[in-house]
C-alpha cells in the first residue's frame, strides 16, 4: 500500500466509521494529427483519493486531488467526508468483504508504463508519415493515445487491492477531397501496436471513405438485413441501460424478471471483465469486487443485471463487480467488455441489404426501445456486386428487433465491444 | 504569491526551450451536487480542486495538465519541451495582451446557501413529481464556481469567475407493458436566483402528464414531410445543423461540407443565425474563452449569406479571420477546441398559427432530446421528446419517439418560415471529445426533414 493511503486508513481506523478509499495516479499521452501533419502532442498527469464514509446507514463522500498529503490535510479529509455522512441522507448499504480476484492477464504492458515521450512522438511521427504515403484523395487525421495507470481499493472490512494497466488508442479519419464522402476506424489495445496498427487504421477509413462517397440514398426498404459489428454495437448502446442495477431498481428500466424471454433463441449478450488483453478487463471493480463473466441474455432469456455492491444489496442480488468509476465520482454503474456471442449461420457471404454504421444512438428512447438512426454507411449486395448508401434511416424497435437476431460466425472486435454480423428483420427509410 | 512564481519560472522555461508563445491555466473548481431518484437522495458531494493546464506553440502544439500541486511547475516544462520537440509550422493569431479581472455578476450567491437548502430544494422538487403510472422520478442539481487565472507570453494577466448553476428532472411513467419518460432541464451562469425563479408547479405538472400523454402517444410516420420545431428544437436544429459545420476546426481539416463556402449563400435569404457567449446568464456564456481571448458576438448567417466561421488562435489566423473567441476547453486539463456558446435563430416575422396554416400534412415536433452530426457528409440528425401531426393546419394526434435527419445544405435552403416568437434558455451539454456548456434557441421555424418513424 503507498504511504498517504497508509496513513489514511489509520486515521479512519481510528474513528468508529465504515470506510473505503479508491485512490489512482496515472499520466498519459496523446497525438493528434490533422491533415497528415502531428499537430497537438500532450502529457498529462493525475492523480487523486475518493473516500466514502458510512456513518448510522448514511453515507459521505469526497475526494482530493494528489497522493501527496500531510497528515494535517488527511485528517482534514476525513473530518469533512464524515461531517458529509452526518448531514447526508443517502443510503449505506455496506462496503463488499475481500474475495478470490482473477487473474486478468495482459492488461498492463511495460513498454506502455516505461516508453519515453519522445520515442512516443516518433511513433506519432512515423503515423503522420505513413498518412501522407498512402493518402489518395482523402484527407486524413488521426490519433494516438498512450496511458498508464495504479489504483486501488481499500476498506474497513479488509479489502485491499491494487493494479496496474495500461491502454493504447488509434484511430483514423478520412474525408474525401473531392466529393462528400468520410471513414473512420478507431481501435484500443492493453499493449504497444507498432506501424502495422497504424497502417491498418488508415487503410480502413480510407476504404469507408471511398464507399461513403460513392454512396446514395437508397429506396425505403422493411424485411431481413444483416448488421455488421458496428451497428449491433449501436442497436446494444439503446438497449444497455434497462440491464443497469440501479435502473432497474429505480424502475427506470423495461426489464425486471429474470428468467424472461427477451430475445430470439440464438441471441446470446455477456459482460466479461476477465478477457484476457481487452480494453474493458481488469481483476476487480471500483469498490474491489472481483471482475466475472455475467450472462445478460443467454439463449434469448434475461439472465442478469449489471450490478454494483450497493444496488446488488438493494435488489437482494450479488455484485457483478460493475462498479465504474474515477477518484472524483462514486460508483456508477457500466459494462465491462460487452460479447455478442457467435450463431451458426455464416453471415459473411450474405447478400442484400447490409447496414455498416449508424449514429445518434443517444437521441433513441431505452424504455420503449424505438429508435431511428440515421445510417453512416450501408451498402446492398447484390451477385456479389457492392452498391453503398447512406443518409437514409434504420427505423425499428429494439426489444422487437432482438426477437429477430441471428447472429453470425465471425466475431470482430471493436475495442471493449465483440459481436459478429447479426441478421435481424428491419426497416430503413 | 505562487502564481507569480509559476509566471516567472514560465517565461524562464520559454526562453531555456526556444518557446515562441506559451499560455497557462490555473483553476480552482469547486461544485455541489445533489440528486435523488424515488425520494431517496442518491448522491451528495461538495468538492473542490485546483489543476493546471499549459500549452506551448511552436509552430505545434505542446500541452501539459496536472492537479497535484507539485507537479504544477513540471506540466508547464513539459508542455515547453514537447513543443520544443514538435517543430510545425502552423502559424497563430497573437495580439494585444489583455489585463483584466472579470466576474459574472449573480443576485444571490449560491456558494452562500448551505447544503441542507440544496437538498430541500431537491426534495420539494421530488415531492410533487408523484402521480399515478409513474413509476420513476429523478431529481438533479449541481452548481460550479470556476475560478480561472490565465496567463501567456504577450503579457496576458486575466482572472475570471464563472458561475454555474443546473437543476432538471425527469419522470417515468409505465402502463401495459408500455413507458415513457419526460423531463426539464433549467441552467445558466447565474446564482440561486435561477431556481427561485422557476414555476415548480407549472413545469412538475407538465413533466408528469407529458410523460402519461406519451403512453398513448403512436410512433410517427416515416418519410420526408413538413416539420414545424419549436424555438427549444430550432435551437438543437440549428446547433447541430449548423453550428457545428463552421466551427473552423473541422471547416480547416476538411471535415465540413460548408468549407470554402464564406460569403455564398448557403440559406434562405429570411435566415440569420448567431452564436453569443456574452448573452448574460445564459448556460453557454463566458467572458473569456480559454485562449484569453473575449467572448463576442458572432453572426454566422446574416439573411442567408454565409459570413463568418466560429474561430480560435489557430484558425483565425489560417483563415485570415478575426479572433472571435470561440476556443474552449472542458476543463485545465483539456487543450481549446472551437465551440459553439449560445447559438440561435434571429426572429423572423411568422406567427405560429401562419405557420400551422401552411401545412397540410406535417409534424409539429416539441423539445431537445440530442443530436448528432456527420460534417463531413453533411448529414445531421436529431431526437424530439414529443410530436403531433398536423392535418390541413390544425394539430391532431400526439407523436413519440420522434428522431429525424436532413442534409444540411438541403435543410438550410427549405426553411419556409422563421416566427416571431425568439426564446433562447435550452441549457445542455455538446460533447466533441470533450464536454462543455452550451445554450440554444430561436423561434418556431418550418422546414422539412426525414422522419423516421415505425408506420
Amino acid at each position: 500500500m503507498i504511504d498517504v493511503i497508509e496513513s489514511l486508513a489509520e486515521i479512519l481506523n481510528s474513528k468508529n466509521v465504515e470506510w473505503e478509499i479508491y485512490w489512482e495516479s496515472g499520466r498519459s499521452g496523446s497525438f493528434r494529427i490533422e491533415r497528415e501533419a502531428l499537430e497537438r502532442s500532450q502529457r498529462k498527469f493525475y492523480s487523486g483519493i475518493s473516500l466514502r464514509v458510512g456513518l448510522n446507514g448514511k453515507l459521505g463522500f469526497s475526494y482530493i486531488t494528489g497522493i501527496h498529503h500531510s497528515l494535517s490535510e488527511l485528517e482534514k479529509f476525513v473530518e469533512r467526508t464524515m461531517k458529509l455522512a452526518k448531514v447526508s441522507e443517502v443510503p449505506f448499504r455496506g462496503f463488499p468483504v475481500p474475495s478470490k480476484v482473477p487473474g486478468v492477464k495482459g492488461i498492463y504492458d511495460r513498454r506502455i508504463e516505461e516508453i519515453p515521450f519522445e520515442d512516443a512522438h516518433a511513433l506519432a511521427l512515423q503515423y503522420a508519415e505513413k498518412m501522407r504515403e498512402l493518402k489518395g484523395k482523402e484527407t486524413l487525421s488521426g490519433s494516438i493515445s498512450l496511458a498508464f495507470e495504479r489504483y486501488g481499493v481499500v476498506n474497513s472490512n479488509g479489502v485491499e487491492l491494487e493494479a496496474s494497466s495500461t491502454y493504447m488508442g488509434v484511430s483514423t479519419y478520412a474525408v474525401r477531397e473531392d466529393r462528400p464522402g468520410n471513414g473512420s476506424f478507431y481501435q484500443s489495445y492493453r499493449s504497444l501496436q507498432g506501424v502495422e496498427a497504424l497502417e491498418e487504421a488508415i487503410l480502413k477509413a480510407k476504404e469507408d471513405a471511398e464507399l461513403s462517397a460513392r454512396a446514395r440514398k437508397v429506396e425505403p426498404y422493411d424485411g431481413e438485413l444483416v448488421l455488421e459489428p458496428e451497428a449491433v454495437m449501436s442497436v446494444v448502446e439503446v438497449l444497455l441501460e434497462n440491464f443497469y442495477g440501479d435502473e432497474v431498481y429505480y424502475g427506470r428500466s423495461r426489464f425486471f424478471t429474470l428468467g424472461e424471454p427477451v430475445a430470439s433463441d440464438a441471441f446470446t449478450l455477456v459482460d466479461d471483465s476477465t478477457l484476457e488483453g481487452l480494453p474493458g478487463s481488469y481483476p476487480f471493480d471500483g469498490e474491489g469486487t472481483p471482475g466475472q463473466r455475467s450472462y445478460l441474455i443467454e439463449n434469448g432469456i434475461l439472465k442478469g443485471f449489471l450490478l454494483d455492491h450497493t444496488y446488488a444489496a438493494l435488489l437482494g442480488l450479488k455484485s457483478t463487480g460493475n462498479a465504474v468509476r474515477s477518484f472524483r465520482t462514486t460508483p456508477s454503474i457500466g459494462a465491462s467488455n460487452l460479447v455478442v456471442e457467435p450463431g451458426e449461420e455464416s453471415l459473411e457471404d450474405f447478400e442484400g441489404v447490409i447496414i455498416k454504421s449508424v449514429f445518434g444512438e443517444h437521441t433513441a428512447n431505452p424504455v420503449s426501445g424505438d429508435f431511428s438512426l440515421p445510417v453512416g454507411l450501408g451498402y446492398v449486395v447484390k451477385n456479389g456486386e457492392v452498391i453503398p448508401f447512406k443518409d437514409n434511416m434504420l427505423v425499428g424497435n429494439v426489444f422487437d428487433l432482438l426477437k429477430t437476431a441471428e447472429p453470425g460466425r465471425v466475431v470482430k472486435r471493436i475495442s471493449s465491444f465483440m459481436a459478429p454480423r447479426v441478421k435481424v428483420h428491419a426497416k430503413i427509410v | 504569491m505562487e502564481v507569480e512564481r509559476l509566471m516567472r519560472s514560465a517565461e524562464e522555461l520559454a526562453r531555456k526551450h526556444g518557446v515562441d508563445y506559451y499560455e497557462i491555466r490555473i483553476s480552482r473548481v469547486v461544485m455541489t451536487e445533489v440528486s435523488m431518484s424515488n425520494g431517496q437522495l442518491r448522491g451528495l458531494s461538495s468538492n473542490s480542486e485546483t489543476g493546471i493546464g499549459a500549452r506551448a506553440f511552436n509552430g505545434a502544439w505542446g500541452f501539459s495538465s496536472a492537479n497535484d500541486f507539485g507537479r504544477f511547475e513540471r506540466a508547464i516544462e513539459t508542455a515547453m519541451k514537447i513543443a520544443k520537440l514538435s517543430q510545425g509550422d502552423s502559424k497563430i493569431y497573437t495580439g494585444d495582451p489583455v489585463v483584466d479581472d472579470a466576474e459574472m455578476p449573480v443576485k444571490k450567491p449560491f456558494s452562500e446557501i448551505n447544503i441542507e437548502d440544496k437538498v430541500a430544494l431537491v426534495k420539494e422538487a421530488d415531492s410533487m413529481l408523484t402521480g399515478e403510472k409513474i413509476v420513476n422520478r429523478n431529481v438533479s442539481y449541481r452548481d460550479t464556481i470556476v475560478e480561472t487565472f490565465y496567463f501567456n507570453s504577450l503579457g496576458s494577466e486575466i482572472r475570471t469567475v464563472v458561475p454555474r448553476i443546473r437543476f432538471g428532472f425527469s419522470v417515468t411513467a409505465k402502463e401495459s407493458g408500455e413507458m415513457q419518460q419526460y423531463w426539464k432541464s433549467f441552467g445558466g451562469t447565474l446564482g440561486w436566483e435561477m431556481v427561485e425563479g422557476i414555476d415548480f408547479s407549472y413545469w412538475t405538472s407538465t413533466v408528469v402528464e407529458k410523460a402519461k400523454e406519451l403512453l398513448k402517444a403512436s410512433s410517427p410516420p416515416s418519410g420526408e414531410f413538413p416539420v414545424i420545431a419549436d424555438p427549444e428544437l430550432t435551437g438543437l436544429f440549428i446547433h447541430e445543423a449548423l453550428g457545428h459545420a463552421v466551427e473552423a476546426d473541422l471547416v480547416k481539416n476538411g471535415d465540413s461540407i460548408l468549407a470554402g463556402k464564406l460569403g455564398q449563400r448557403i440559406a434562405v435569404d429570411e435566415l440569420t443565425v448567431v452564436d453569443d457567449p456574452t448573452l448574460p446568464g445564459k448556460f453557454g456564456s463566458y467572458i473569456y474563452d480559454d485562449e484569453g481571448i473575449r467572448a463576442k458576438r458572432v453572426e454566422i448567417i446574416r439573411d442567408g449569406v454565409l459570413v463568418n466561421y466560429l474561430n480560435d488562435r489557430e484558425t483565425a489566423q489560417y483563415f485570415d479571420l478575426e479572433p472571435n473567441g470561440h476556443g474552449r476547453a472542458q476543463s485545465y486539463a483539456h487543450q481549446p477546441l472551437v465551440r459553439m456558446g449560445n447559438t440561435y435563430v434571429e426572429a423572423g416575422d411568422w406567427s405560429f398559427e401562419e405557420m400551422l396554416e401552411e401545412v397540410k400534412y406535417g409534424l409539429y415536433m416539441i423539445g431537445d432530446k440530442g443530436g448528432q452530426v456527420d460534417t463531413a457528409n453533411g448529414t445531421f440528425t436529431f431526437g424530439a421528446k414529443e410530436g403531433y401531426i398536423i392535418e390541413n393546419g390544425e394539430l391532431r394526434e400526439m407523436v413519440r419517439d420522434v428522431a429525424l435527419s436532413g442534409k444540411i445544405l438541403d435543410v438550410l435552403r427549405g426553411i419556409r418560415a422563421i416566427g416571431r416568437d425568439v426564446r433562447i434558455e435550452y441549457p445542455g451539454y455538446c460533447g466533441k471529445g470533450q464536454t462543455v456548456p452550451v445554450d440554444d434557441g430561436g423561434p418556431h421555424i418550418l422546414t422539412k426533414a426525414l422522419v423516421g418513424g415505425l408506420r
